[in-house]
């Protein structure tokens, strides 16, 4: 599908500090319920031996995929992906809060507010697209990890920026036989250790909220989904792309366009 | 965990009922809304944006207010200002809930239970600041003004502050430096003569971080400024007995034996010397007593330190000779919260002169921006009157280095509850919570005990307040105008974005009416807020409309003078202090050995976590929302020893308290400490949000001055833990 935008982010796992500036951020410009999120920082915990420690945390969100599991589940035709944009939004006035979408994101990055009836998730600040800003969590995000912008501008922030990668990684599923093909791009993850057959990214099934700690994902909640690395091929599971010559990835996305 | 009623609102509801808040009051003094239409941040229908200043902690980052219908509904970093560059931490990005919290005290409060029982009646602000201004004046008649004790920290309306504390009389200023980092600046003041030089990490390369969990505790264009210095290459040692999130950022951790980063810095010194690794012609030309040194760090090797640190001597060896190769591009940190041992203060002399010793003055060590600045005016008062009754903290009669604006708080506490020199009876606290920052939580509530009156200013109902006489509400820093503040060659500004909830008035409105009422009037002279900033810019020629619509204003470059003096008596950066010497100490840093635990007791460690700050955002909901559960850490090891879990209910002990507290399990921690989140454990019902979350360290904090530098020593609590 041709867009005219080809809007992605790139995260920099190397400059997360998890300050959380971009949660708080998130919540106080999309005013969503309190027990809600629609954002998280996956903490791998503390790994390695004594004292050899290491620890990274990969931000995320929607990954806005190019081909979204959810808008094949929605059965209101309120979940869509935009043909301008690329990116992937619910129209709240035509959702009926069915909650199959919910279901189907492998990321586990959507919930229904209950009071509304509807789901939500991250739809990139579009209101601040709009008016020429980035998103509220990349416009304050003090390690500069988190960027945003249009991969079918080469002058953009993000197309640079993966130009000039070492290494680029995406958490991508596997849905039957379509891969997501999620648009956030990680630097600096392989680099890190890349990502653990412990990490799991889910949403917190059992919202408890605001005394438990609905920031840090329970076991219990994670185990929904697993992602091993570099797993391409294990029993249908995520497969996590390393694209070591990112010149051929952005190549292979303008071909895609074209 | 109990659950309040609270949980179950959501951020609408919520915010809309601060909205009804606003409705009830009845005395909006200040008419922001008009007054920034006029300037033209706001439209006709009070929508726009307003440049003001940060207060969530005291980096103060500028800020740009989104406001819709007169209601703030988004904060973001002012890329015009230095400390923030667009960006705003999430305790800065939290900020409106501070302001919007359903806890806010919006009316003049006056207790009519028993002090902690939390029973308030409302009253008039005549009412509060009469019975306010009579209890003083009676403390005043019958003991004297220095039987009054004044308590406030780090904010911008400090200055009207001192001026009702000295106005009145009383030499008694609590501060919370000394709980924080009373060591680095006596010690910078000492070697280079100032509280603290800047830091530039624009051309860094090389960084050793003792204690300093920047991605923690955060300063937002210092933090940033460490994220791409790595990015760009920098290395970075991180010292810290704890694995932070700094440390995982850090090119190498060094989880140093607690109390001994003394030895560690002395060892990098010897060996620097032995090697002759350092800057000869800078030290030569700008340092004084350097050959003194060279004489008394001979011992210092690094095979000495590493049975000490437990930091082997090849490392030792190693970083010297990586710093001293990245030198002038080099820099040893001097920390944070600095207050951490007996030795803190020989210790920041360490780093202080090992900086020094770099050459790296001018380029990654700059003098202090915000020292010298301003050139602003000031509404004129008549001279504070004479005191002759000395300071209860022992500043500067028992404590010579410790500046007076400064004080030692705990010293004061204790003064207060040993009657000594004399007997306290009245305390005034703005925005403070001494509850919950002073060690040994017990005396601080005992020596409440001592007090006839005791009055606190504040936002919502902190732990202090709980136990206060009378409450005065403040309005929070997106309701009010502040003194002014300079940065660089710029002028700030903090002013109201939303027009002032409930009764809450200004600290400068505040400070003003109780001035009059104690016959103080004329320290107070501005007829209001935007008259004492006229004021304020009457010798620069700048308009307040002007500097209220950008939100700053430019300064004239200044000449600064040279760079390459000090303000130290010899002009010099003094490596050998013949003042120190004088009076008694060792005019060179020397090696201290500080106490340890006995066999099966834990060092107690204290720091920070990137959502809050100190003690007072914990009941902001954004930031409880988004904060991990506070727990004990406690290695595995340890863990093991002691027959406990991930997540067991434990009793920590120290000599004057205990708490319960659910535990961590983590290798993030030496096997012989203990990590507790400062800030938690709040006594206060009144803080529907954070009251009942985690334990307090403050009621486990042993209390302990240092001579010199009056500093607590906050990681030297030894506490046993136990299944509770």
């Amino acid at each position: 599908m041709p867009q005219k935008n080809h809007y992605a982010f790139v995260i920099d796992v190397s400059r997360c500090i998890d300050c959380r500036a971009c949660l708080v951020a998130c919540s106080v410009e999309n005013k969503f319920p309190m027990n809600h999120t629609r954002i998280w920082v996956h903490d791998q915990g503390v790994q390695g031996e004594w004292p050899a420690l290491s620890r990274i945390f990969i931000p995320y969100n929607c990954m806005h995929c190019d081909t979204p599991p959810c808008t094949e589940v929605c059965v209101s035709g309120a979940t869509y992906k935009d043909k301008v944009s690329g990116l992937v939004l619910v129209d709240q006035q035509a959702c009926i809060g069915c909650g199959f979408c919910v279901e189907a994101c492998p990321y586990g990055v959507r919930y229904i507010d209950e009071k509304r009836g509807v789901v939500d998730k991250c739809n990139a600040c579009v209101q601040r697209l709009e008016v020429g800003l980035p998103p509220a969590c990349v416009a304050t995000c003090l390690g500069k990890a988190r960027m945003f912008g249009d991969l079918n501008d080469p002058n953009s922030e993000v197309s640079i920026a993966l130009k000039n990668a070492k290494s680029v990684v995406r958490l991508d599923y596997e849905v039957g036989r379509t891969d997501t093909d999620p648009n956030i791009y990680y630097l600096n993850l392989a680099e890190m250790g890349g990502v653990k057959s412990s990490d799991s990214f889910g949403q917190v099934k059992q919202a408890a909220l605001p005394r438990e700690p609905h920031y840090t994902i329970s076991e219990e909640g994670w185990k929904k989904v697993l992602v091993p690395l570099i797993a391409a091929g294990m029993g249908g599971a995520f497969l996590v792309q390393a694209t070591f010559f990112t010149k051929q990835l952005i190549e292979g996305e303008k071909e895609f366009d074209e | 965990m109990p659950e309040t009623k609270i949980s179950r609102r959501d951020f609408i509801k919520l915010t809309s009922l601060a909205g009804g808040a606003l409705a009830l009051g009845q005395f909006l003094p200040l008419q922001v809304a008009r007054a920034a239409r006029d300037i033209g941040s706001l439209d006709d229908r009070g929508n726009g944006t307003i440049s003001t200043l940060c207060e969530m902690c005291v980096w103060r980052c500028g800020v740009l207010a989104k406001v819709v219908e007169e209601r703030v509904v988004k904060l973001e970093g002012n890329p015009e200002h230095p400390h923030s560059h667009g960006k705003l931490c999430a305790r800065g990005q939290s900020g409106l809930m501070n302001t919007y919290d359903p806890d806010r005290i919006l009316t003049p409060l006056i207790r009519v239970g028993q002090r902690g029982e939390g029973k308030f009646r409302p009253a008039s602000w005549d009412e509060a600041l009469n019975l306010v201004a009579e209890n003083m004046l009676k403390i005043k008649r019958n003991y004297g003004p220095e039987a009054m004790v004044f308590s406030s920290t780090h904010n911008l309306s400090q200055p009207q502050f001192e001026n009702l504390l000295y106005g009145f009389g009383s030499p008694n200023y609590g501060t919370q430096r000394s709980l924080c980092f009373n060591a680095m600046i006596v010690a910078n003041l000492i070697t280079y003569g100032m509280e603290e030089p800047d830091r530039d990490y624009s051309q860094l390369k090389y960084l050793i971080l003792t204690g300093r969990n920047l991605t923690e505790a955060i300063s937002t264009s210092e933090t940033s400024a460490l994220v791409d210095a790595i990015a760009s290459g920098a290395k970075v040692v991180y010292i810290d007995p704890r694995f932070t999130k700094t440390a995982s950022k850090a090119s190498e951790w060094l989880p140093i034996r607690p109390g001994t980063d003394l030895a560690f810095h002395l060892a990098l010194i010897n060996f620097m010397i032995a090697e002759k690794r350092y800057n000869q012609p800078f030290v030569e030309q700008y340092l004084l007593g350097f050959d003194k040194l060279v004489e008394a760090v001979a011992g210092y090797t690094p095979e000495w330190a590493a049975p000490i640190t437990g930091i082997d001597a090849q490392v030792i060896h190693r970083i010297a000779v990586e710093f001293s190769e990245a030198a002038p591009y080099a820099l040893a940190h001097n920390g944070w919260r600095t207050s951490n041992f007996i030795n803190s203060f020989p210790t920041e002399r360490a780093i202080a002169i090992l900086n020094a010793m770099t050459g790296n003055w001018g380029v990654t060590l700059l003098p202090s921006a915000e020292e010298g600045a301003g050139g602003l005016g000031q509404p004129p008062q008549p001279p504070y009157p004479r005191v002759s009754a000395q300071r209860l903290d022992g500043v500067p009669w028992k404590y010579p280095f410790v500046p007076l604006k400064i004080g030692i708080f705990q010293q004061m506490r204790d003064a207060i509850l040993e009657g000594q020199p004399y007997q306290a009876h009245g305390w005034f606290i703005s925005r403070q919570n001494p509850v919950l920052s002073l060690p040994d939580q017990q005396k601080t509530l005992e020596a409440f005990g001592k007090m006839d009156f005791i009055v606190s200013v504040d936002i919502i109902m902190n732990d202090t307040d709980w136990f206060a006489d009378v409450v005065l509400p403040e309005t929070s820093y997106l309701e009010r105008y502040d003194p002014l503040v300079p940065m660089g060659n710029r002028i700030f500004i903090r002013q109201p974005v939303i027009e002032p909830q409930g009764d809450a008035r200004s600290a400068l409105w505040i400070y003003k009416e109780l001035g009059k009422r104690l016959g103080l009037g004329d320290f107070f002279q501005y007829t209001d807020e935007e008259d004492y900033l006229r004021q304020e810019l009457a010798p620069l020629g700048i308009s307040l409309e002007e500097l209220r619509l950008r939100g700053y204003v430019d300064l004239p470059e200044g000449n600064g003078g040279t760079e390459f003096q000090w303000s130290t008596p010899s002009g010099k950066i003094e490596v050998y202090s013949d003042a120190l010497g004088k009076a008694g100490f060792d005019p060179l840093p020397a090696w201290q050995e500080p106490p340890q635990p006995k066999s099966g007791e834990f060092y107690l460690l204290t720091g920070k976590v990137g959502q809050h700050t100190q003690f007072g955002t914990q009941n902001n909901q954004l930031l409880h929302k988004y904060q991990d559960v506070p727990r004990l850490w406690i290695n595995p090891e340890a863990a093991q020893t002691l027959g406990l879990k991930d997540w067991d209910l434990v009793e920590v002990t120290s000599p004057v308290g205990k708490v319960k507290v659910a535990l961590q399990v983590t290798p993030a921690i030496r096997s012989d400490c203990v990590y507790l989140t400062p800030g938690f454990g709040h006594l206060s019902k009144g803080l529907r949000t954070a009251y009942g979350v985690g334990s307090s360290d403050s009621a486990l904090h042993v209390t302990y001055v240092d001579p010199i530098s009056g500093g607590q020593a906050l990681s030297q609590t030894f506490v046993s833990v136990k299944k509770a």
